[in-house]
């Protein structure tokens, strides 16, 4: 739990009656990218506020780089980038305005901000808008704005608190980018998303929270092998004679589902063999009279992953 | 070094919201319309009449301005960015405090300028209406800064927009009065510079009062 850039030991938070936070302890390493995801109201947003130094009474504890996080001297103010859920700037500020006094409070000069703004505002897609007042930009625009002001200063740790939601597709697809990009570069990016499927295209950990719990973190081989998933199998069918369900006898099969017309998705016991499994199915099915068109190992989504565990599975 | 750039960055806002240019041009305008309406203000000079006049009216736009901002800001977690930096919280408070000082002072002073052109235009002779004018505005001063003060604490502390609003409506005036009521109540032969000191004094607690609210606040 020390060697990380980010590292939370057993920290909780309540809020009156409610624990928001219990018990959160994990350690994120140079040039990760870790994904934090969790039903709404699990706490992803008090984690990070947390993690940034906005909330301050908490227990347990935060640094970064060595620093706890209450640290006031400003050194790990300076190591972080910080992109709020609902990022919002005061509305007379131009674009350039808003990232000159951000960057000047990080402690760039104009020489160094005249670098960057560009540099910055380029990377985003905003370079247009540089002179725009903030107040005639779209949502979408001031999210990326947002995302500007926490690179500007090039710190070490960017933590973005769902900086996908309200993107479109290309926008979307380039901040994936932006964030692969800093990864590959060495910073250390943490975010938090609802959107699954890009939190598997660029997380390469993940962290699922659950009721102010962190019920489970690894990458997404790691959490596909806690639930067994290389056991299940996917099944189509060209002709369904409907008698499936009696292969549910089969020793190693814990449960047959349709989940289209034609499809079936197979479950197999933990301990099960899958290749006489396998085997059998297939004579089974085809002795019931059923045609297959294909047959193969089930990959699941992080989407899948996460409906499990929500959903109160655990092996 | 933060504290000099958020003010001239809350100054530079307010002279990008046009909120200045409101003040400068809207305070004057006021004044004039004022006397336009009353006319004959007896033995009392013009420039005098504003600079009373000032405290009250000036000081309702300070508080109100600096609450309005506050809160809003506030509400719409403007400040998050801020705090995730480098910056002290008071220095937000004491930055947007000054400028919001500033800007209504310039307007005051604007306001009395026109008084003083006024008066001397119509014949009063300097000496007659000089002194008791520029105690009278260092004393509406110090009651601007008690107001604008108020204005921040009410900012820090209120809900909403309106909640704060009708604070500054209720509290406001009372508060600002101090400086102005106190020696009168203690009837001391030093008025003017005891008043200035109440001010000074009142306005220290208040934004003290204001940055303790503001430090402990979970924003």
């Amino acid at each position: 739990m020390t060697d990380g850039l980010v590292v939370l030991d057993r920290v909780s938070k309540r809020y009156g009656n409610i624990q928001a936070l219990d018990n959160v302890s994990f350690s994120i390493g140079r040039g990760e990218i870790f994904g934090y995801i969790g039903p709404n109201g699990a706490g992803k947003t008090t984690t990070i506020r947390i993690m940034v130094g906005l909330l301050r009474d908490f227990e347990g504890a935060v640094s970064i780089g060595d620093h706890p996080i209450a640290d006031k001297g400003g050194d790990v103010q300076r190591m972080l980038g910080y992109l709020p859920q609902d990022v919002a700037f005061q509305e007379w500020r131009t674009v350039d305005h808003a990232l000159t006094t951000f960057g000047r409070l990080n402690g760039l000069g104009k020489e160094e901000l005249a670098l960057r703004i560009p540099e910055v505002l380029a990377l985003v897609g905003l370079p247009e808008e540089r002179h725009r007042k903030i107040v005639h930009l779209s949502g979408g625009m001031v999210q990326k704005l947002g995302l500007a002001q926490a690179l500007l200063h090039s710190p070490p740790l960017i933590v973005l608190d769902e900086p996908l939601a309200g993107l479109d597709p290309a926008s979307r697809y380039q901040v994936k980018n932006i964030i692969r990009e800093l990864s590959r570069k060495g910073t250390t990016v943490f975010f938090s998303s609802h959107i699954l499927s890009d939190v598997q295209d660029v997380a390469t950990r993940i962290g699922i929270l659950s009721w102010g719990r962190l019920g489970l973190v690894g990458t997404v081989e790691e959490l596909k092998a806690y639930f067994g998933i290389e056991k299940d199998i996917e099944v189509f069918l060209s002709k369904d004679s409907g008698r499936w369900k009696e292969l549910e006898s089969i020793e190693g099969v814990k449960s047959i589902e349709q989940t289209a017309p034609n499809r079936l998705f197979v479950r197999l016991e933990k301990d099960a063999d899958m290749d006489e499994a396998t085997h059998k199915l297939i004579h089974g099915l085809l002795s019931v009279g059923c045609q297959i068109r294909s047959f193969y190992p089930a990959s699941p989504s992080l989407e899948q992953l996460y409906i499990r565990y929500v959903g109160g599975e655990h092996p | 070094m933060s504290l000099t750039l958020l003010f001239k960055d809350e100054l530079k806002g307010f002279y990008k919201s046009k909120i200045m240019i409101f003040l400068w041009v809207g305070l004057p305008v006021v004044v004039l319309l004022f006397h336009l309406i009353t006319l004959d203000t007896g033995p009392i000079p013009f420039s005098a009449l504003i600079a009373i006049l000032l405290a009250s009216l000036g000081g309702t736009l300070a508080s109100v301005m600096i609450t309005v901002s506050i809160v809003n800001e506030r509400k719409g977690h403007v400040y998050d960015l801020f705090f995730v930096r480098p910056v002290r919280r008071m220095d937000i408070l004491i930055a947007k405090y000054f400028a919001v000082y500033v800007c209504v002072t310039i307007a005051a002073l604007l306001a009395l300028t026109i008084g003083f052109a006024y008066d001397y235009g119509t014949g009063g002779a300097p000496e007659m209406f000089l002194e008791g004018t520029l105690e009278s505005f260092v004393i509406s001063l110090s009651m601007l800064a008690v107001y604008t003060a108020v204005g921040v604490l009410i900012g820090v502390a209120s809900p909403s927009v309106l909640v704060g609003v009708i604070l500054i409506i209720y509290g406001g005036n009372q508060l600002s009065a101090v400086p102005m009521l106190l020696p009168v109540v203690f009837g001391t032969s030093s008025y003017f510079p005891l008043a200035f000191i109440l001010g000074v004094v009142t306005t220290i607690i208040l934004l003290t009062l204001a940055i303790i609210v503001f430090n402990r606040k979970k924003l």
